[in-house]
């Protein structure tokens, strides 16, 4: 594995961040990877429904989730999006829930191909 | 160190999970609040924890406040791992009863660092728990034979009769003494003398029941009390204290050295509701006689034995029966 500093962080996802909260252990990153990529669509699912249903309280618990899953993997800037939502659902602000999961469906689906390029480059 | 790492989120776990099993932790999971609660509350559960805020079943603080509330003896170590950083939610969470709190997405070194700082605190509750232990064994028990003290063997003995008493049974009070230790001092020394006590207190332990209390009651004198003893065996159960002392030499630094031991019986229930004192003072009686009887020997205490009485009416100074 290359050292973690030699990777360039970006708004999207930070290489270096994630690299040192895996202690570049390429191991636990596939780990990481391969978790975040079979529990993302059941979680932005749950996100879907309940800005559809506009349900305060669900947005919260799912946006949370996703959250805390995006800020683990140096994603700042979808975990910046759903934080937002999670606020707005804590709030039961419902009125921008749309917008905001938009924005953050947008920020997510950058997020896997990135992760995907630094395992890749980073575990040869 | 084993630690608890509770968290709804797989990957949350599995990250947390490979940074500490690679610091050299012990770990174990839970999924919800709930299970790290059942596992934190089990008797030999882990004594350090990294809880996630929000959990299902049961959020962080809430395990915190079902911990606190049943581990009385043992402390708990609890680090809450949150997102939230306002200071009212920070303050909750610690009130809850957790010693620490991360933020969300944590810093390896710090979580390393900071579960340092609850092993030192966990290593000082053990300390002290073993200082205290220890404090407790000593000022329960004799130093030189481990046996209860005298403080300790006359307050179980009270209990004892009490007890006995209330259950129309029978308690059998047995006074020993050793027979002429003194001569073992003077011929081989107070060291031979003291291993020559621990040994008597070995076997008078392995002479009776687990449920049975042997303390030492002055320097040669023991006090073994038997519960709940058949009257009809007292005798003999006393004749087998007496011999496994008498049976074979103690095996001493200074060589073999062999004593012999007598003993004043009692059958509580011969007593009526008699004092302890009253009735280690009838106990010394018989204990006396069977000093009188030419020592390694039973004597039985009798209430109803006038002549006996007044003959023990003067008391002779311990020092000079032995």
């Amino acid at each position: 594995m290359k050292e973690a500093e030699q990777a360039s962080p970006c708004q999207i996802f930070d290489r270096g961040e994630l690299l040192a909260r895996v202690e570049n252990d390429c191991e636990l990153l596939g780990d990481i990877i391969t978790i975040f990529k079979e529990d993302f669509p059941s979680h932005l699912h749950d996100l879907r429904e309940a800005v559809k249903a506009r349900d305060g309280k669900s947005v919260a618990i799912a946006a949370h989730t996703l959250k805390g899953m995006l800020s683990n993997l140096a994603a700042a800037q979808a975990a910046s999006s759903v934080a937002r939502l999670e606020q707005m659902g804590c709030q039961g602000d419902s009125q921008g829930f749309d917008e905001a999961f938009a924005a953050f469906e947008d920020d997510a689906s950058k997020v896997i191909p990135l992760l995907e390029a630094c395992m890749a480059e980073e575990c040869r | 160190m084993r630690i608890l790492i509770a968290d709804d989120e797989a990957m949350s776990r599995r990250l947390l999970q490979k940074t500490l099993e690679r610091a050299g932790y012990q770990v174990c999971t839970a999924e919800n609040g709930r299970q790290a609660a059942d596992i934190l509350c089990s008797l030999d559960g882990p004594k350090l924890a990294l809880l996630d805020w929000m959990m299902p079943l049961l959020n962080g603080p809430g395990v915190c406040r079902e911990v606190r509330k049943a581990k009385e003896q043992s402390y708990i170590y609890m680090v809450l791992l949150t997102s939230k950083e306002a200071k009212e939610d920070i303050v909750a969470g610690l009130e809850s009863g957790a010693d620490d709190y991360l933020v969300k997405p944590f810093d390896t070194a710090e979580l390393k660092a900071r579960l340092r700082t609850g092993l030192r605190i966990l290593d000082l509750e053990d300390r002290l728990v073993e200082a205290r232990e220890d404090m407790r064994f000593k000022a329960s028990h004799d130093t030189l034979t481990t046996l209860w003290n005298r403080g300790v063997i006359l307050e179980l003995m009270g209990q004892e009769l009490s007890r006995s008493h209330r259950e129309n049974a029978t308690t059998v009070v047995v006074l020993c003494d050793l027979d002429h230790f003194k001569a073992v001092n003077d011929s081989f020394g107070h060291l031979v003398g003291d291993e020559v006590l621990r040994e008597t207190a070995k076997r008078l332990l392995a002479s009776v029941r687990s449920y049975d209390f042997v303390g030492r009651y002055g320097g040669e004198e023991f006090l073994v009390v038997l519960n709940n003893c058949d009257p009809a065996f007292a005798f003999a159960r006393a004749e087998e204290i007496r011999n496994t002392i008498a049976q074979r030499p103690v095996k001493t630094s200074g060589g073999p050295v062999s004593v012999t031991i007598s003993l004043g019986l009692l059958l509580s229930h011969e007593w009526a509701t008699r004092s302890v004192e009253e009735l280690l003072h009838e106990a010394d009686k018989a204990l006396y006689g069977a000093k009188e009887a030419g020592r390694n020997c039973v004597k039985l205490a009798k209430p109803k034995a006038a002549a006996s009485v007044s003959e023990y009416r003067v008391r002779e100074p311990v020092k000079q029966r032995r």
